[in-house]
């Protein structure tokens, strides 16, 4: 047992320290990645510099634009770009999602038109997958794909919680081509050119107040055959694809939810002593059982890790981890805005710190995002604990059929 | 990074496996309770196997292993409820560093240790005990103790009173005496760590079997959630005890801290796995004649050993807090 890189690990994180301290100036010109307000041209700029050092793609094949290097090296990637505080890429979810997805499943005219750009961050890709109906059952998605006389694809229906939209100049499409059979098996995956007519994307604005993401509208927008993914009717198949990669790009890996653990030592350090002492230990007791849960979550990482460094695959047991990280990240938001006091009414404190606030707002959604703590939890208690499944009521029907037991409107506003 | 056991540790968890799933279980620990029985494996089977003096150098007869060697022997003494305890052999060859005469004894078996924590209440391993380590004014003493029985929740643990008779003086120091408890703590957290996962699968089998309403109960999210919970906090617990083993080992300056962590931690997921495991078999996870119980009262015992999980936890803040505030 040890914690220290391989040599090639050790040569190899050098090399990628180098390359971000030698570019650090403009590397640190942006602001985070993803978000509204970031500029555009300015995360394309960073995305390509990262590239041109390699620091892309690093697990894509080379014959794509990719480094061919292994998980370990891209679980290296992503600690020293943590470490130098870089910001996120703009093309994250086409490095992480859509990319990998067009790679196993794409025709090599889509290979070639599409990954290069991606990778260098020439275009910004998402993925439209979540509906207003279809959340963590996402098999029961309604947008349709109808086969025209033409042989191109009509698409309808309507998308929601799309991560970079707004920005994007593509995305791949889970759509319903037959709603006459089981819901898994009339699905069909298209990538879709987020420019072309028909196409309306309106930015949603998230509890925390910032708009990371959007609701996609398809009105008669049509897809030439080309652009599908995989056959047709295979689109479940597909989908399962990129939420493998999303597990992956998700990895974990022993970096913490939310603010950090060393910021929530640092934040209680300076705060702890102005309280009165029977509040002081009501605070320590609460930051100690947060602080060990944290470092628990840190050290499942590196057993993950370490698994990864000798050729497996993350499983289901990843989500154990983000479970674990999201409640304690949560805990020490919380922790973190109590330690204002008084100030703790407003979004940020009198000298202008509002991490803790915004802290405090944003990490319901890690509790939402990338599978619910509830489904997470049915992954593993089904996957790995072995535990009998959930039972389905639409079960062996057709998505039409099961369209009649009933159950949510199409959209279920929030607002009385 | 290879944060992971070694083929050896995996062969070592192996034998250990056998060794105690032969000699110690849930059955001997209900006898204990009932009839008084002697605490299975016992002192003689533990030390003939090599396990108690793991820890102890070769030099004195031991097996001059890490602190993660006996770890993980440690889990599988953990998963059947064995005593006595690991714990207190690895917290005695710590005390004992450096005094190859006492060291030899707790590892041929000669001399039976506890170690007094305070004044003597509710001791572990008392009641197998001949020879009782403690710090008097600020010395590492040793002596033979009138040993007064009472009543414990969990009869495995070999729990009593202790009153010191005639001590001397092994060490007029005693620098290791907050090392050694910390290496005790991991131990401890090791132990738990193994029983945890095991009611955790006994939980998880009888979620699979038993039906209602229909379906197997295991089927529900309310039951399944809950056991996915256990399920995480028995890895998590994992992590810490394997990290804490490796900082008494290879990093000491980080002991105190993991030592802490593993000790709060270890007491929290064991007492929620073992309420989780009543709880999932309904009524008969609630009587006497289901092993259930068994397991739940090593966890109510267990999180009062060493300190309980509120001083761990404080402990685990205060250092902490120190570390940011350099």
């Amino acid at each position: 047992m040890d914690f220290d890189d391989t040599p090639e690990e050790a040569a190899y994180r050098a090399g990628v320290r180098d390359y971000i301290a030698k570019h650090r100036d403009e590397l640190m010109s942006i602001g985070e990645g993803g978000r509204r307000d970031v500029d555009l041209e300015a995360a394309k700029r960073h995305q390509a510099l990262m590239y041109d050092g390699g620091l892309v793609g690093v697990t894509w094949p080379k014959e794509y634009g990719g480094q061919g290097g292994t998980q370990m090296q891209q679980a290296i990637v992503n600690q020293e770009v943590a470490k130098a505080g870089l910001a996120g890429f703009v093309g994250v979810i086409g490095l992480g999602m859509c990319g990998p997805t067009v790679i196993a499943h794409g025709s090599d005219d889509q290979k070639s038109r599409y990954l290069g750009r991606l990778l260098r961050g020439d275009d910004v890709w998402c993925q439209l997958f979540s509906e207003p109906a279809s959340g963590s059952d996402l098999a029961a998605l309604r947008t349709r794909a109808v086969k025209t006389d033409s042989g191109s694809w009509r698409v309808n229906g309507q998308k929601v919680w799309t991560t970079l939209a707004h920005v994007s100049d593509y995305g791949i499409l889970l759509t319903r081509t037959d709603p006459d059979v089981a819901k898994h098996r009339g699905l069909t995956m298209f990538v879709v050119d987020m420019k072309a007519p028909g196409v309306t994307v309106r930015p949603l604005r998230q509890m925390s107040g910032v708009s990371e993401f959007n609701e996609v509208f398809f009105d008669d927008v049509e897809i030439p055959d080309e652009e599908r993914l995989g056959e047709v009717g295979d689109g479940w198949r597909v989908a399962l694809t990129t939420l493998m990669s999303e597990r992956l790009s998700l990895g974990g890996g022993g970096t913490d939810v939310g603010t950090g653990l060393e910021s929530a030592a640092a934040h209680v350090a300076k705060r702890i002593g102005a309280l009165p002492e029977g509040r002081q230990a009501l605070v320590r007791q609460e930051f100690g059982r947060q602080y060990a849960a944290s470092l628990a979550t840190r050290y499942t990482g590196y057993r993950q890790l370490s698994a990864i460094s000798k050729g497996a695959m993350p499983g289901p047991e990843a989500s154990a981890g983000k479970l674990a990280g999201t409640k304690t990240g949560r805990a020490l938001a919380d922790l973190g805005v109590r330690l204002l006091g008084e100030e703790g009414v407003y979004a940020s404190t009198a000298e202008g710190d509002g991490r803790w606030q915004s802290s405090q707002a944003g990490l319901p959604g890690m509790a939402i995002a990338g599978g619910t703590d509830e489904i997470l939890r049915n992954v593993l208690g089904e996957r790995v604990l072995g535990l009998p499944p959930e039972p389905r009521a639409d079960k062996g029907m057709s998505f039409n059929d099961s369209l009649k037991l009933g159950g949510t409107p199409a959209h279920a506003g929030g607002t009385q | 990074m290879n944060f992971d056991l070694s083929d050896e540790q995996r062969q070592l968890a192996a034998a250990a496996a056998d060794f105690f799933a032969s000699a110690a279980s849930p059955s001997a620990a209900r006898a204990s309770l009932d009839e008084g029985a002697p605490i299975a494996p016992g002192r003689k089977a533990i030390t003939d196997t090599g396990f108690a003096a793991i820890t102890v150098p070769e030099s004195a007869g031991g097996g001059g292993g890490s602190v993660l060697d006996l770890a993980v022997v440690a889990e599988q003494a953990g998963r059947v409820l064995a005593g006595p305890s690991l714990i207190t052999a690895a917290r005695a060859a710590v005390l004992l560093e450096g005094n190859d005469e006492w060291l030899s004894a707790l590892a041929d078996g000669s001399k039976s240790f506890a170690i007094l924590d305070g004044d003597g209440g509710a001791t572990l391993d008392a009641t197998t005990a001949d020879t009782f380590l403690a710090l008097r004014d600020g010395a590492l003493v040793v002596g033979g103790g009138t040993v007064t029985e009472r009543s414990p929740i969990d009869a495995t643990r070999g729990l009593a009173d202790v009153v010191l008779d005639d001590t001397k003086v092994v060490a007029a120091g005693a620098s290791q005496w907050a090392r050694a408890r910390q290496v005790a703590q991991v131990v401890l957290g090791a132990e738990g760590l193994g029983t945890a996962s095991k009611a955790l699968e006994v939980a998880v089998d009888y979620a699979k079997q038993r039906v209602a309403f229909g379906r197997q109960i295991g089927s529900y999210q309310a039951i399944k959630h809950s056991l996915v919970d256990a399920f995480v906090g028995v890895e998590q617990l994992r992590s810490l005890v394997w990290w804490a083993a490796w900082t008494s080992d290879e990093s000491p300056e980080d002991l105190p801290l993991a030592a802490a962590a593993v000790k709060g931690m270890a007491a929290t997921v064991l007492e929620t796995t073992a309420e989780t495991l009543v709880q999932v078999h309904g009524g008969i996870g609630f009587t006497w004649e289901h092993d259930a119980h068994l397991y739940w009262r090593r966890a109510k015992v267990d999180r009062f050993l060493l300190g309980d999980d509120v001083e761990a936890f404080d402990t685990v803040a205060r250092l902490a807090i120190a570390g940011a505030a350099k």
